[in-house]
């Protein structure tokens, strides 16, 4: 497990699948030796929400609910706003570059291209909607409802606006996309025809991996995280009136 | 989602770094994708909810102390095992416990044999070849059809379509509705021009 004491120069060696986390939370190469802990002071990071963030990350069952419950919801917000913005700028830009690369080198039956294109297109498009409501609907939401708790005067401006303030109304099932990241990695590397060009094939799938990767994390951080951390806001809310 | 068959964790447990630190060192040789080492059973609460092959390697005592807790924890395992640790260098050989004084070649054989006798269990529990039954189904399916008016078609229940259902995607991999229609047609299973592509897929 990393702590604060590990240097983050031998994290990133052994995982480096963590650069774009690192990045995230507010930090770029060139931090020489530097333990996490000494980076996060002078940087000015929450030392404990880094720490966490990546052993979570790196680690695939490593997940502290309670600990992570601590954490405020700002913090977590802030987070998982950026890897939105990493997703869209970044992994599916390239995605799309790396799959359109891979057809256009791939003879095989230009049917069977067309099925893969018009299946991944159909994804990115219900996943852009998806992480495009959140940042506009549900985040500003769960924002303003912890401006009220740590605020009561805002109270009634906030009702006002949100007359049933209740999570349940936003929350959309994450299942289905991680299914269909699924399901186009399998019948790529199960199923598609032999003749296809392999070295793009390849980037194709690594960055595939990547991005399931990312996403499982960032799906397990909303629905394990935020959801319940925004439960214990809102019963907050209910109980003080 | 990973897919559960491919993932097969080893959890060590024991209050003492050097065997944590050591018994990991060598497992990076065994089939084990993952290996975890905690000091105490209760640091499990950290873990909750994993899927996959696990094998826990704990004490004696610490499996006495917390072996239910754990069993608990790991309920969404798709096996689950348990070896027990002998840090009597006097203990007698056996599979089923692991021996302070054993090679690193003989610790990694006894975690690999009960890795694959798992992975055994779950290719007997569903092969991979579609029966003709769930292939009608599939075709039905990827047509548009719900699961009710698929059960009509075949003169089956509801029920008998979902079982079938799971069965194809356990076998294929393949979850969304979508992903077996490209599936279908990939395997020639179905038409391109029989189906509705811009609804199905």
């Amino acid at each position: 497990m990393f702590n604060e004491n590990s240097k983050l120069a031998s994290v990133i060696l052994k995982d480096h699948s963590l650069l774009p986390v690192i990045n995230r939370l507010g930090i770029k190469l060139g931090f020489g030796d530097e333990t996490i802990k000494n980076i996060c002071v002078e940087k000015g990071i929450d030392l404990n929400f880094f720490v966490e963030t990546i052993n979570v990350f790196h680690y695939e069952a490593y997940f502290p609910e309670k600990r992570l419950l601590d954490f405020p919801i700002s913090m977590v917000i802030d987070y998982l706003i950026k890897t939105h913005q990493y997703y869209k700028n970044y992994l599916i830009p390239e995605n799309d570059r790396l799959m359109e690369l891979f057809l256009s080198a791939s003879p095989g039956e230009s049917t069977d291209n067309e099925l893969v294109r018009k299946f991944y297109t159909k994804f990115k498009e219900e996943f852009v909607i998806h992480i495009n409501f959140e940042e506009r609907e549900m985040f500003p939401y769960i924002l303003e409802l912890n401006a009220v708790i740590e605020d009561f005067s805002l109270r009634n401006q906030f009702i006002r606006k949100y007359p049933s303030f209740s999570i349940t109304s936003f929350e959309k099932e994450h299942s289905n996309m991680d299914d269909k990241m699924d399901d186009l990695k399998n019948i790529i590397i199960k199923y598609l025809p032999p003749n296809y060009d392999q070295n793009r094939g390849n980037a194709f799938l690594y960055n595939l991996f990547m991005f399931e990767k990312d996403l499982k994390n960032h799906s397990r951080i909303e629905d394990h995280i935020m959801i319940p951390k925004v439960k214990q806001l809102e019963k907050l809310l209910v109980n003080h009136d | 989602m990973i897919s559960s068959h491919n993932r097969s964790i080893v959890i060590i447990i024991s209050s003492y770094d050097i065997l944590l630190a050591g018994l990991t060192e060598i497992l990076k040789g065994s089939l084990a994708t993952e290996v975890i080492s905690l000091h105490r059973g209760d640091e499990m609460i950290d873990y909750p909810k994993m899927d996959g092959n696990i094998l826990v390697i704990s004490t004696s005592d610490e499996y006495e102390k917390s072996g239910s807790f754990i069993r608990q924890i790991l309920f969404s395992a798709d096996h689950l095992a348990f070896l027990t640790l002998h840090l009597d260098t006097k203990s007698n050989y056996s599979n089923l416990t692991i021996n302070l004084s054993d090679t690193a070649a003989l610790l990694c054989y006894k975690v690999n044999e009960i890795l694959n006798s798992f992975v055994a269990i779950s290719s007997k529990e569903t092969g991979t070849e579609l029966t003709r039954r769930e292939i009608e189904v599939l075709q039905l399916l990827t047509k548009g059809y719900a699961n009710k008016e698929i059960a009509d078609q075949l003169f089956v229940s509801t029920h008998t379509v979902i079982s079938h259902r799971k069965n194809i995607s356990e076998k294929t991999g393949i979850k969304s509705a979508s992903g077996l229609t490209m599936y279908a047609i990939l395997k020639k299973i179905i038409d391109v021009g029989d189906i509705n592509q811009d609804d199905l897929i």
